[in-house]
């Protein structure tokens, strides 16, 4: 039986690359760019005293500051702004939480990190608010 | 012990995990579809071809070739690639590299600059090759990275490597990753067709007024079909292509489409791009006024009452430009640059001044759709007054005109003083006689001149020059539409619109004393009627 060890390990091995495989999920940064405008800046210029543009950090700051996901200085998380919940809490005033609402929480957080990230400081294309 | 614990794990947990695994793998693979493109059937990074490195634009072109066999041979055939146009209504030769204009005014000369909006590689003079297959540049309209760029000065590649523009700058433009860009290829976007379109003029919002980056991702307020959280419409939703034409023309534009919604099946060749390609000739239905308001679509151009202002994304459109003012440097002989209080350019050594507006209202004109051009050599008859780069025509009675919209540009730009034509000078460039390197127009022109075989006196003066931008881009909110009173009024915007006649615009004062005698002596006649038979009434 010892020798079928190496064959199940694998296998198992295997299979969860696969499946790992098939959940891959390329990121799409228009999207994250919609949700990021629309919900982050609109926010953060309403209530939080000026948005925040993706320029005013380098890759390097965004890839940590996410990371940590801690928003509003570590009181809450970031990504429960991303979340559904979020989303279907907002919906009802927010065309961007309305059309994502059935995006699954990764995909869109992945989204929104790699249009922060293209439009950082030191990104391919730094964007501004505007 | 190991061993033991191994055993045990081989023979009692083997299935356990295996089951695991494919209750793991299986959710992915089984319960859901697994993920997929849904906008296009193939997915380039899975093309072992395009895994690898390329030197150089054309290089990848030609692998895109080895599938796409037809591609290159439609955009040769397109605007896109000509930049030559022959206008069949009168004849003219018009085409980017044949018109003058009075932003960066013309190409000749200044290729290399200029062709970094070319849908083409290695344009640098006119010695191009406009039948080389692999210079048609797919990634350029093809891009979803939002990585691809080419640079001015470059004609028309993206940077192979990093380097720094302008030089002496100290701004680094990083290199193209063509490999990366190629595996990602798609239909076109805002963001690609944007990527030349919202920066012509040379800047952001430059040129157009109604195109500018604000358009990239916009909201409901600025543009109700390109709104990303609504309709989301791409460019190409409207300017619909076939083979890599795109249809909708500044040069042969439709001034009145009388033909109708587009049905599905159909064969139409009309311009898809119009309103009326799919609002119909009787757009208006769900109000009370929708009647009225159809029967000003034989007059009036939807985007005179859909477009309120030019320039609403929050980009500045330039609303003039004063090429006279150009040349003036610091006392220690640099060239200088002022900006206004929001920080933008107002002044630039390398131009001369400018004016810059947000939500402008437009001008008006009657436009029937036929433009004709001032080229290079055309007599221009008064060099007082405002020569038009582009004359649109139009009337209140030609039938097939409707009143439009316009960003009209104006400004003063060099021409040949004893000819007394325009100039096409040479501008941009890092030799000896190019404009915003040397600050000398007679050099410049005669360089450019040479370069587009037209005779220069040597004589250089300023003349004032307009072009008419109709606008046809961010469309308002119906809510936002104009109402009545912006036009049925004196001193409204369509004070200057001769030829028809415009309720409360229009009042003339011996129709009005009618209307009032005759009103008046109704109401006074029925009240006298009234009188009396309450007088008279039997008691």
């Amino acid at each position: 039986m010892i020798k079928r060890l190496p064959i199940a390990c694998a296998i198992t091995v295997g299979l969860f690359s696969l499946s790992s495989l098939a959940l891959a999920y390329d990121a799409d940064w228009k999207r994250g760019r919609v949700y990021y405008r629309s919900v982050c800046t609109a926010c953060h210029a309403a209530q939080a005293g000026g948005s925040i543009a993706p320029s005013t950090m380098t890759k390097a700051q965004w890839a940590s500051y996410l990371q940590a996901d801690k928003h509003a200085k570590g009181k809450d998380s970031m990504k429960q702004y991303v979340s559904k919940a979020y989303r279907a809490s907002i919906r009802s005033q927010n065309k961007a939480a309305e059309k994502f609402a059935e995006v699954a929480d990764d995909e869109l957080f992945e989204d929104v990190k790699a249009f922060v990230i293209k439009g950082a400081k030191d990104g391919e294309a730094p964007a501004t608010c505007s | 012990m190991s061993a033991r614990i191994l055993r045990r794990i081989a023979t009692e947990w083997s299935g356990g995990l295996l089951l695991a695994a494919l209750l793991v793998g299986g959710s992915a693979l089984a319960s859901e579809p697994p993920p997929v493109r849904l906008d296009s059937t193939a997915d380039h990074s899975k093309y072992k071809e395009l895994q690898q490195e390329f030197a150089s634009g054309p290089e990848l072109t030609k692998v895109c070739l080895s599938c796409h066999t037809e591609a290159a041979k439609q955009v040769h055939r397109t605007k896109h690639w000509t930049w030559d146009f022959l206008n069949p209504e009168n004849q003219q030769r018009l085409g980017k590299k044949n018109v003058i204009n009075n932003f960066c005014i013309s190409v000749p000369s200044n290729y290399a600059f200029c062709t970094s909006c070319h849908v083409g590689y290695g344009w640098k003079d006119a010695s191009f090759d406009f039948t080389a297959e692999e210079n048609v540049d797919c990634l350029v309209c093809h891009d979803t990275t939002g990585s691809y760029r080419k640079l001015p000065g470059l004609a028309g590649h993206p940077p192979y490597k990093d380097v720094e523009i302008p030089p002496g700058s100290g701004k680094i433009a990083k290199a193209v990753d063509l490999s990366r860009v190629a595996q990602k290829v798609g239909k076109t976007s805002r963001d690609t067709c944007g990527a030349c379109h919202f920066f012509g003029g040379g800047g952001d919002g430059v040129k157009h007024g109604d195109m500018d980056s604000s358009l990239a991702s916009p909201d409901k307020e600025v543009d109700v079909h390109m709104d990303a959280t609504g309709l989301d419409f791409t460019c190409g939703t409207c300017h619909k292509t076939a083979s890599h034409d795109v249809p909708g023309s500044r040069y042969t534009p439709v001034g009145k489409d009388k033909g109708g919604a587009h049905m599905r099946g159909k064969e139409d060749k009309s311009n898809p791009a119009t309103c009326q390609a799919c609002h119909g000739l009787s757009p208006h239905k769900d109000s009370g006024m929708a009647a009225k308001l159809n029967h000003h679509t034989d007059k009036i151009a939807c985007q005179t009452c859909h477009i309120p202002a030019i320039a609403r994304g929050g980009v500045a459109t330039k609303m003039s430009w004063d090429w006279s003012t150009a040349g003036r440097l610091t006392p220690d002989g640099k060239p200088m640059i002022k900006k206004d209080d929001k920080g933008r350019v107002i002044y630039d050594s390398k131009k001369g001044d400018f004016t810059l507006g947000e939500n402008v209202v437009p001008e008006y004109a009657w436009f029937n759709g036929k433009v004709s051009y001032t080229l290079l050599g055309d007599k221009i008859e008064n060099i007082e007054g405002v020569t038009h780069i582009n004359k649109l025509g139009g009337s209140a009675t030609d039938g097939e005109s409707l009143i439009w919209p316009m960003k009209v540009f104006r400004g003063a730009q060099p021409f040949d003083a004893v000819n007394k034509t325009l100039v096409t000078p040479h501008t941009a460039g890092n030799d000896d006689t190019a404009y915003w390197k040397n600050f000398g127009w007679e050099k410049a022109i005669e360089t450019g001149m040479k370069v587009a075989g037209a005779d220069f006196s040597g004589k250089v003066g300023f003349i004032k020059t307009d072009m008419s931008w109709p606008i046809t881009h961010m469309v308002a909110p119906k809510e936002k539409a104009l109402g009545c009173s912006e036009c049925h009024t004196r001193g409204g915007r369509l004070d200057a619109i001769d030829g028809v006649y415009i309720p409360g615009r229009d009042a003339n004062r011996l129709v009005n004393l009618i209307g009032w005698i005759v009103a008046g002596g109704t109401l006074a006649a029925v009240a006298l009627h009234g009188l009396i038979r309450i007088v008279r009434r039997p008691r």
